[in-house]
């Protein structure tokens, strides 16, 4: 019966033919050991996939692995965070400040304020001055000018004005160096009171008049009386060329910032270039730029990868669309962002694009002519492998170099002789904020006292697998920003029962705390999806009940928990975390101005202090005294104790072992993490050997 | 017959559009925003968040959304929120790492079960009858996530080759018949995987469908006439007991498009499953609509399909 035969024999032919394929896959052996080609490569491991391979549209974790080996900065960030030149060789920050003349105001003497008198009396005073003489360099009048703008009001629906500025004659002062109190010294000159004198009224019209009462509080920032403009002139390395042999030069440098101002290419990277004023080539090796306030962090931005101008201008964008044969209104929305080459970028980096195989892997190939020697390896794989326990499996049997295993899985590899295992602290800390304007956390020594019932350091063991510190502040921990000095709150509940104690809360029959008939009761919320926050929600309402504090606690999903609670500002306590940059700005989270609603100081923390010094840190640029201001925030901050800073997050990478660092003379040495936690820092000299090294 | 077809086709269509409608609504509705607008981002200000939300069109009321969605979808030029690529050929691309993986699990399926289900009907209550129903079973209850791990790390453990991903890494630079094996070896195991659930459930579905049609009068009779065993058993019965699994060809139809999120996410597989997966993460609209659109479409086209197959297989049954 020939069906018969068939349903017997068609399974075995196909199992069969599945399984021999089996001999002619290459085993993991074959492939690591033994082959001089493996050495070369480095494979890299990663849950996800990169989204776009463009420095200036992409925000996410993969994406900027892959654009910061394929595109080069202006600056990076050395060992300790401290910036350092790439394709700049050399940097020097000054200040253009400008005093407007206001016309019909008096010298503190009685004599009206002209130009000229305005002049020589400030001209005076940097001669009588040996501080102002070493700071100001040059007093130029300007001639009163008039420019008009276009400002977007806020509203449903957003309606936009034309404003007028009539500015009057004004004096440009160069400064050597940003100076935010010039003007401050400038005060024997101008009397304590020249700035209130300004007749912005007179100076601005807006079109349409009816919206002039919606535009007055914005006058004077459009005609400011004292104007700091903050300039870095950066002198950029000769002969860096892009991966297609095109040299880098200031051209490229402004083209990149205009491609993120562009509103068409929706950049994530808009309010970093936010405060450039302009972008100025002085010749093709230096480029200026000028702020137009002062804000320190902004430079920064400049560790971002440069794009190749020659590759992304209107004209090669055009040029694309036509090749696509496009529809015509597709061609006229054409931009960057549809470009084909954020996915086969171009950049100054040193390795060069290979290959891109969407959730498989990306290739990437050693730059023969990077500027600083190229890399060791000859080729950079990165494989996404979406799933921790496959990722280990490959990790183990050799098949891919390094990966960053999940807490419980770090564990397992930090007494493994046979692999190297980096932990390092990250930029993130886990905190629970109080709603400040709630009646039971108005006193800090209330949000102490809760702060002591809960024992951090058994979360980071039980919960973080010790892939955790504790923290005691708004900086990352890393930063030179952060005071090591400041000592963490205790574990200590018979104290916090104490204090407790001290401010009138007493023990009820039922164990509860109580003032006045009534409870000491709140909810603490965070948001779904988290694990570790859910984990912290039941420790701390445990911790706290031994004290006698009555917690309640609820999870929501983070759409719900935003628009509900954290965006108007109705809760009682959060869990939740920050993820910091390396700057030191806090002005958004921590500044009194940020406490409406959808802004980002919810706790509603302010304090006069603290205001000061958090504008103080932004428009601070000598990094001494930066670092002494936000040493003394972080110490305000940590007795204020509006959150209670639980833990900063530890990350671990592991690698195999017989991957070294190749000095200058040629001696291999281990690989030490930077000061900063990066264990990549130095991935251009790092080589693999054949065997495992003994040092 | 001709009249009952395009009537068929037209009520699917409108089908279709409502389906496409809930579907746009549900996807829309649902909390959360496209990562790109992401509001927990502190860096971005409202302005920018405003300025994205309108080059999605994120601002305007639903139906115009749907609008440009459906008018984007069939000009073409549909593009993905994360990368700006076209939703179309990315799609395509990835159902055509998705098929052979589709293909082999089926293969497996469909020649596997029918003689094991058959065996089982004709031995009914034997050893082999009660050990196929507990294998059935046990296979139908243990999540298949699960039993994927024990076989990568039973097949890295005891032979060592790599099991994951579509192919061997590094393999481009082996012979042309090196690399064809190997992309069948990595398929080997996955798709062994994917099918072990639809083998259970076919396998019982055969057995019991065999054990119907053996009852029948007309087996009877064929016996009676003195045919042997084999003829009716494979001649008679199996083609009458066929007939349902016949419907079951248009159901494949929607599967194709599906894809296997779990499978595809353990064994490293870039197929359609993971990019409507990471899609709904990401809350990337066009791409997460647009396959649920073809999906629809599919389901649709598949039922039609078995309604014409039975028809020509059954000629009991009349399509008016």
């Amino acid at each position: 019966m020939l069906l018969k035969r068939l349903l017997i024999i068609a399974p075995i032919v196909l199992a069969l033919g599945l399984l021999q394929s089996y001999f002619w896959v290459p085993t993991y052996d074959a492939q690591t050991r033994g082959n001089p080609d493996r050495v070369v490569k480095f494979i890299e491991g990663s849950i996800g996939d990169a989204k776009i391979l463009n420095p200036i549209l992409n925000a996410d974790g993969s994406s900027s692995r892959i654009t910061g080996l394929v595109f080069e900065g202006l600056l990076d960030l050395d060992e300790n965070l401290n910036l350092r030149g790439r394709l700049a060789t050399d940097w020097s920050i000054t200040e253009s400040a400008y005093l407007t003349v206001i016309d019909g105001a008096r010298f503190p003497d009685g004599q009206p304020v002209t130009p000229t008198a305005l002049r020589a009396r400030v001209g005076a005073a940097v001669a009588a001055d040996s501080h102002l003489q070493g700071l100001v360099t040059r007093i130029e009048p300007l001639p009163p000018q008039e420019r008009s703008e276009t400002l977007t009001l806020p509203g449903k629906p957003p309606r936009t004005v034309t404003v007028r500025v009539r500015l009057p004659a004004r004096l440009q002062i160069s400064l050597t160096r940003v100076d935010q109190d010039f003007f401050k010294r400038l005060e024997r000159v101008l009397g304590p009171s020249y700035e209130r004198a300004a007749p912005h009224e007179r100076w601005i019209d807006v079109t349409p008049v009816e919206l002039r009462a919606e535009v007055q509080p914005q006058f004077s920032v459009l005609a400011p009386i004292f104007e700091h403009n903050p300039e870095i002139l950066f002198k950029l390395r000769r002969g860096v060329r892009f991966h297609d042999g095109h040299e880098v030069d200031a051209g490229d440098v402004k083209f990149t910032y205009e491609a993120i101002m562009d509103s068409k290419n929706l950049s994530p990277r808009t309010s970093d270039f936010e405060p450039i004023k302009s972008v100025d080539v002085i010749d093709p090796y230096s480029v200026r730029i000028v702020y137009k306030r002062l804000f320190s962090p902004a430079i920064t931005a400049w560790t971002m990868g440069i794009l190749p101008e020659h590759l992304l201008n209107a004209k090669a964008l055009a040029a694309e669309a036509q090749r696509r044969a496009l529809s015509q209104a597709a061609r006229e929305r054409f931009g960057m962002r549809d470009s084909q080459f954020n996915r086969n970028p171009v950049g100054a980096g040193p390795f060069r694009f290979g290959e891109w195989r969407s959730d498989e892997l990306i290739h990437l190939a050693r730059y023969d002519d990077y500027w600083e020697g190229p890399p060791k390896y000859r080729d950079f794989f990165y494989r996404i492998i979406p799933d921790y326990l496959t990722q280990e499996v490959e990790f183990r049997t050799g098949a891919i170099d390094a990966y960053g295993p999940l807490p419980h899985q770090a564990a397992r590899y930090q007494d493994d002789k046979r692999y190297q295992s980096f932990s390092r602290l990250g930029f993130s800390y886990s905190y629970i904020g109080y709603n400040l304007d709630h009646p039971l956390f108005g006193d800090k020594r209330v949000r102490r006292a809760l702060g002591m019932a809960i024992n951090t350091d058994e979360i980071i063991k039980y919960v973080l697998y010790e892939q955790g510190e504790r923290t005691t502040g708004p900086y990352p921990k890393n930063t030179d920003w952060y005071d090591q000095g400041v000592q963490t709150i205790p574990y200590d509940p018979d104290q916090a029962q104490r204090l407790f104690e001290e401010l009138g809360w007493k023990r009820n029959a039922d164990g509860w705390l109580e003032k006045n008939g009534k409870i000491f009761e709140f909810n603490l919320i965070t948001n779904h999806g988290n694990p570790l926050r859910k984990a912290i929600l039941t420790i701390a309402q445990n911790g706290w009940k031994r004290i006698g504090v009555k917690c309640n606690t609820q999870v929501f999903e983070w759409a719900v928990f935003l628009e509900d609670f954290i965006d108007p500002r109705k809760f009682d306590a959060v869990v939740l975390g920050w993820s910091m940059g390396i700057d030191p700005d806090l002005f958004q989270i921590w500044h009194s101005s940020q406490t409406g609603p959808k802004q980002l100081n919810f706790v509603g923390y302010k304090s006069k202090e603290a205001d000061e010094l958090i504008v103080r840190i932004r428009r601070e640029y000598d990094i001494a005294t930066q670092r002494e201001l936000t040493h003394q925030l972080h110490r305000l901050i940590a007795e204020d104790q509006p959150y209670t800073f639980l833990y900063a997050t530890r990350a671990t990478t592991v690698l195999d072992k017989k991957i070294v660092v190749v000095q200058d003379d040629g001696k291999n040495t281990p690989i030490t993490p930077a000061r900063s936690g990066d264990v990549f820092f130095d991935f251009n000299r790092w080589r693999k050997l054949e065997y495992t090294p003994t040092f | 017959m001709g009249t009952y077809l395009l009537r068929n086709l037209l009520q699917r269509l409108v089908l279709l559009f409502i389906v496409s409608v809930i579907a746009h609504a549900v996807v829309h509705l649902a909390p959360g925003e496209p990562s790109e607008v992401d509001p927990s981002n502190p860096r971005m200000k409202p302005e920018d968040v405003a300025k994205i939300r309108a080059a999605f069109h994120l601002d305007k009321p639903l139906y115009a959304q749907y609008g440009y969605w459906m008018r984007d979808l069939f000009t073409g030029e549909l593009k993905s929120f994360k990368d700006s690529q076209p939703v179309l050929p990315k799609i395509g691309r990835r159902f055509l790492n998705s098929l052979p993986l589709f293909i082999g699990a089926t293969l497996i399926v469909w020649t596997l079960s029918f003689p094991v289900g058959i065996r089982a009907a004709l031995h009914r209550g034997s050893g082999y009858d009660r050990s196929t129903t507990f294998v059935a079973y046990a296979l139908i209850s243990i999540p298949g996530f699960f039993l994927s791990y024990l076989a990568i790390l039973g097949v890295v453990g005891f032979f060592g080759v790599p099991v994951i991903g579509m192919r061997t890494f590094g393999i481009q630079d082996a012979t042309p018949v090196y690399q064809i094996m190997d992309r069948f070896w990595h398929l080997a195991i996955p798709s062994l995987m994917s099918a072990l659930g639809g083998i259970a459930v076919l396998s019982r579905y055969v057995r019991s469908q065999m054990l119907e049609v053996m009852g029948q009068d007309y087996v009877r009779t064929a016996r009676a006439k003195g045919l042997d065993e084999d003829t009716v058993i494979y001649r008679h019965a199996l083609r009458n007991a066929l007939l349902p699994f016949i419907t079951m060809f248009g159901f494949m139809l929607p599967a194709l498009i599906g894809g296997s999120v779990i499978f595809e996410q353990i064994f490293a597989w870039p197929g359609l499953g993971r990019l409507g997966y990471e899609a709904i993460l990401s809350r990337d609209f066009p791409v997460i609509l647009t396959i649920n659109f073809i999906a629809a479409a599919l389901t649709l086209a598949g039922t039609f399909l078995s309604d014409v197959l039975y028809a020509v297989a059954d000629p009991r049954i009349r399509l008016e």
